[in-house]
């Protein structure tokens, strides 16, 4: 395989015109970090590579779709999180929420009120691992309240409940 | 895009082994959207087999045929994947088959149009009744065998019971065959009982050549039970002077008597089909 120099937005082009080295190149930079990031949110190898998969296929056909911004790798990004949640929904690897809600109330926006100042890291330290693993799935990750229920494999009302949590315990670390 | 500072790579290599506190972490995941250079330091981690192995993965997705439209929206009907492929394979579920009969009742519409009112009306709607109900015959003998079928090879080597490949392809057909009939008939002159007295003899006479088959090749099968009833239609056409004696109640009768005697003959022949007629 050549080696090609063009930047990320370049390939994509390249991908939406059909250019099969173009995606093998965004492959060979962008798989890596992917299948880690992944393996942290599912502990399922198979999964992780089916997700990966099902990502790079997805780029390749949604290669038109992509707007030129600088900011290949965060679409990649939200193409494999959103493709690792249908995949567990399919295959549920915990239980399935008690009670469902379609209201889509992010959970973000919950956590990040209040907590503008201060110094976050040893805040977020000082979670539980339930909370920082909504906090992970919410803020980081960027997904609605529906869809971190669905990685994590609690409710939705576990989830606001526990993004609720986090945000009090990280005003008072904060304040 | 790059920023000044990098992960050091004792990090890196505590976060591709899933060492790495989850704070720590989450602040790489959020530096490595954005640096180029820290990605590039991470890739080695991940054994090269294993990505060679999803891009191989990957390959195979994009080569795969694209599913044609019958089949996407069967899929969509929520037909499973093998079936979907089996049924858009048959011949006459073909768009060019559909074209044909809806051209030939469409026809036969038009002439009873045409002919409405004169003494030609009683000879063009049996044109059009006898056209509605040998249609699924002739498309069900055109869903088998070697020459029509281009599936036909495959359909002997599949591992699906002949009998099963056959009934899921003859109702697919009998299903479409009927559809088009019942749009077609609403385009006759009058719209009362007659534009479905081609219903049971057409289940009647697709049954019968199903149970025929299990003796004949389809093709055959359907040529002797079509023109057969054909015969027998024209002939009580001219013995009773009535056109359509064929579709009045003895006719319906005895349709759903050799609709009846074939299903018990496909009942207690099904295993004949094996390995003759694969699909």
């Amino acid at each position: 395989m050549t080696v090609r120099a063009e930047g990320d937005d370049a390939l994509l082009a390249a991908v939406a015109t059909g250019d099969r080295e173009a995606l093998a190149e965004l492959y060979r930079r962008h798989a890596p970090w992917l299948v880690l990031r992944l393996s942290r949110r599912c502990s399922d190898p198979g999964m992780v590579e089916e997700v990966v998969q099902d990502t790079f296929v997805a780029v390749w056909k949604g290669a038109a779709r992509y707007r030129a911004s600088g900011e290949v790798p965060a679409w990649i990004w939200g193409i494999g999180i959103r493709r690792l949640i249908s995949r567990l929904r399919q295959r549920p690897m915990a239980l399935a929420w008690a009670h469902t809600d379609d209201t889509m109330v992010s959970a973000e926006d919950e956590v990040l009120i209040g907590v503008e100042h201060g110094d976050l890291g040893p805040a977020l330290s000082r979670l539980s691992p339930e909370l920082r693993a909504v906090v992970r799935a919410t803020v980081l990750d960027g997904l609605t309240t529906k869809e971190a229920a669905t990685l994590l494999g609690i409710p939705q009302g576990t989830v606001k409940t526990r993004a609720a949590r986090a945000r009090r315990e990280l005003r008072e670390a904060l304040a | 895009m790059s920023t000044t500072w990098h992960a050091d790579p004792s990090v890196l290599a505590l976060y591709a082994a899933e060492d790495l506190d989850d704070v720590r972490a989450s602040s790489l995941e959020a530096h490595l959207l954005a640096c180029n250079h820290c990605r590039r330091a991470l890739a080695p981690m991940v054994p090269t087999p294993r990505l060679d192995a999803m891009w191989s993965e990957i390959s195979t997705a994009l080569d795969a045929p694209h599913p044609g439209l019958v089949e996407q929206v069967l899929l969509r009907f929520g037909v499973r994947e093998h079936v979907a492929r089996l049924l858009a394979a048959t011949p006459s579920l073909r768009l060019s088959w559909f074209l044909a009969e809806a051209f030939a009742l469409g026809s036969a519409a038009l002439a009873a149009h045409h002919s409405s009112g004169t003494r030609a009306a009683g000879a063009s709607l049996f044109l059009f009744l006898v056209l509605a109900a040998l249609a699924p015959v002739a498309g069900v003998a055109a869903a088998f065998g070697p020459g029509v079928d281009p599936a036909y090879e495959i359909g002997i080597a599949s591992p699906m019971r002949s009998d099963r490949l056959l009934f899921i392809r003859a109702t697919a057909v009998l299903i479409a065959s009927i559809l088009i009939g019942g749009v077609a008939a609403l385009a006759l002159p009058d719209l009362d009982r007659t534009v479905a007295l081609w219903l049971l003899p057409a289940l009647g006479l697709t049954l019968t050549t199903l149970a025929v088959a299990t003796w004949l090749q389809p093709i055959a099968a359907a040529c002797t039970v079509g023109l057969g009833w054909l015969l027998l239609a024209a002939a009580a056409s001219v013995a009773t002077t009535d056109p359509l004696a064929a579709f009045q109640a003895l006719g319906q009768v005895l349709s759903m008597v050799a609709l009846l005697t074939s299903v018990s003959v496909l009942a207690h022949r099904r295993s004949a089909y094996e390995g003759r007629i694969p699909s």
